[in-house]
């Protein structure tokens, strides 16, 4: 049978314009990363640091005299949340490296900017994604173990004085999630090449972990600290959840400005490469 | 379905640059309802009058309007009611045929059990309901091509662009392709935009044309009227030295051009196939082939594009 003889019907209502034209974009993305098992398995070992905190808070209020070792305070949240910065990076390389990259391989990207949808929504769509991933590891464990601090140790968190953890909680969280995912996406915008996009994430954020090391412990600049990505986001949540332990020899206003300065530049980045025309001068 | 007789898209003095290149130079036309052919070699200026009509580009001068709106201001308005078959690959590669189009419903606006339901019925209409959930990295290019096409109907648009969708096809793929948009254009009634460089297939589908050649707009019409019996056409063949013969021609006022088997001949206004018997005779040529031919679209192109023909 010649193939126009198939059926084909006209659709007579005008699909309206959507309030949140970007949702389809991130239910979309998120299935195709959650279909594969490998990032199953990420997601669940992000949530181990969850499980020993919870463990951690169980113990104390089990023998309050461990309370003194394993302190069950506001620091425990931006300890963990700290130590959920590296989860972050992973989901990012894993799920981020080619939200925008395979899109401009393939050319999808003008199926998406040849539709009803702005530049910002096909990037708010993508920015979704990475946001969903990183908060179900920042702001859904941190939260739940807030919860559950409640529940199990209301004579430690019930306090009056402790009323600002939940809000800490979720800046803190939000801060992590949106300057991992704006780097991954951006690194995403520059290269045509998932590979290649996921090493460049890789070297922006672990090479320049491994930068500020060398130049802190070996050359012996203090300065250097604000070089790493991961070290300014932890330097926030010191400041936020009162952590005293790790100071930074640098003013506590230059790690924010750089994380600032850095999504700025993201947001520069996505600005010139997502388009539907490449325009060479 | 729009209103046949007024243009769905009109464009004046519309200048467009990439950068310090200017690819449209103060264009003007008018696309109808209807199958339209937009002609031209490679960088014309094709391409980038589709891309200005998505708002993907902003004029620097003229004003271009899609169903009384404008594209650079009102671009989503546009875009929903356009469906756009891009001349390069266009696909998610993880999914399969039918998620992607469904997907490309639902970004047009449509709800997502509408999107569905209509991604399948147009991946059956372009012949790919058996492969549909196969995923489409691993389709042949005629079957890429074919998503494309799907992807560009499922929401049913007012107009449809497609930019060069024959690109990669065997012949048979190509002669697929063309009944397929030919179906859509004749007993669907969509109104569409075929953009390309191969002649035959834009005489196959659309009735009317628009000629672009470096930026302008060299010739536009129906292709009734633009390969009409203006002027008498002949093809020949001569024996003995053709050069003379074809001066002498040309001082006369006739047209010519090199054919697959000898000239093509377009005659002076108001003459018949004597002028040449007797310009043979006066060059000491003989005429060996004879045969009346009418002006096709390629002529019409040519002439458009200034190529071929010596006048």
């Amino acid at each position: 049978m010649p193939i126009y003889e198939q059926a084909y019907r006209r659709y007579e209502a005008r699909a309206p314009l959507r309030p949140l034209r970007f949702w389809p974009i991130t239910r979309e993305a998120l299935r195709l990363i959650l279909a594969k098992r490998v990032f199953i398995f990420l997601l669940l070992g992000a949530w181990i640091p969850f499980v020993v905190r919870v463990v951690q808070i169980y113990v104390v209020t089990r023998f309050p005299e461990a309370n003194r070792v394993l302190p069950v305070d506001g620091r425990l949240f931006g300890e963990f949340l700290n130590q959920q910065i590296v989860f972050t990076v992973f989901l990012s390389i894993f799920g981020g490296a080619g939200l925008i990259a395979n899109d401009l391989r393939t050319g999808a990207i003008l199926a998406y900017l040849s539709r009803p949808l702005t530049r910002r929504d096909y990037v708010l769509g993508k920015l979704g994604v990475l946001m969903g991933l990183n908060l179900a590891v920042t702001l859904v464990p941190s939260l739940l173990l807030y919860l559950i601090g409640l529940a199990l140790a209301p004579e430690l968190f019930v306090k009056w004085e402790l009323v600002w953890i939940g809000p800490a909680v979720v800046f803190q969280s939000f801060l992590i999630a949106l300057s991992v995912s704006l780097l991954a996406l951006a690194v995403s915008a520059l290269s045509r090449s998932a590979r290649v996009a996921g090493l460049g994430f890789v070297g922006l954020f672990i090479g320049l972990e491994i930068v500020r090391g060398v130049l802190v412990n070996i050359a012996d600049r203090p300065e250097a600290h604000v070089l790493s990505l991961q070290n300014d986001l932890r330097v926030v949540g010191n400041l936020i959840f009162g952590i005293t332990e790790h100071g930074v020899p640098v003013p506590p206003v230059y790690p924010p400005v750089v994380l600032v300065l850095v999504a700025l530049g993201c947001l520069a980045v996505l600005r010139a490469r997502v388009r539907a025309v490449e325009i060479v001068t | 379905m729009t209103d046949v007789g007024s243009p769905l898209v009109e464009f004046q003095d519309l200048t467009v640059s990439y950068g310090l290149v200017q690819a449209l130079s103060g264009v003007s036309g008018a696309f109808p309802a209807g199958p339209t052919g937009l002609l031209g070699p490679n960088g014309a200026g094709k391409t980038t009058l589709l891309k200005t009509l998505l708002g993907f580009l902003a004029p620097d001068r003229g004003r271009m309007t899609a169903f009384g709106l404008d594209p650079t201001t009102q671009p989503l308005e546009v875009r929903r009611r356009i469906g756009y078959m891009p001349e390069t690959d266009c696909h998610i590669g993880e999914m399969t045929a039918a998620s992607f189009v469904a997907f490309a419903g639902e970004l047009s606006g449509l709800p997502r059990d509408e999107a569905i339901s209509r991604a399948h019925e147009v991946l059956y209409y372009v012949g790919l309901g058996e492969a549909r959930y196969r995923r489409v990295d691993t389709y042949s290019t005629g079957m890429k091509q074919r998503v494309k096409l799907a992807q560009a109907l499922v929401h049913d648009p007012d107009l449809l662009l497609l930019d060069e969708p024959t690109n990669g096809l065997d012949p048979q793929g190509r002669e697929a392709m063309l009944t397929l948009i030919a179906d859509v254009a004749g007993r669907r009634q969509m109104s569409l935009i075929l953009c390309s460089h191969l002649l035959r297939d834009v005489e196959r589908v659309c009735e009317t044309v628009i000629v672009m050649n470096q930026g302008q707009v060299a010739a536009a019409g129906t292709i009734a009227d633009l390969t009409g019996p203006k002027r008498a056409v002949y093809d020949l063949r001569v024996k003995g030295d053709p050069a003379a013969f074809l001066t002498d021609l040309k001082d006369k006022g006739c047209e010519w051009r090199e054919g697959e088997d000898g000239y093509r001949v377009f005659l002076a206004d108001g003459h018949g196939p004597e002028l040449i018997f007797t310009t043979a005779r006066e060059c000491g040529v003989q005429v060996r082939h004879l045969r009346p031919g009418a002006e096709s679209l390629e002529d019409v192109f040519l002439r458009a594009l200034g190529e071929g023909t010596q006048a």
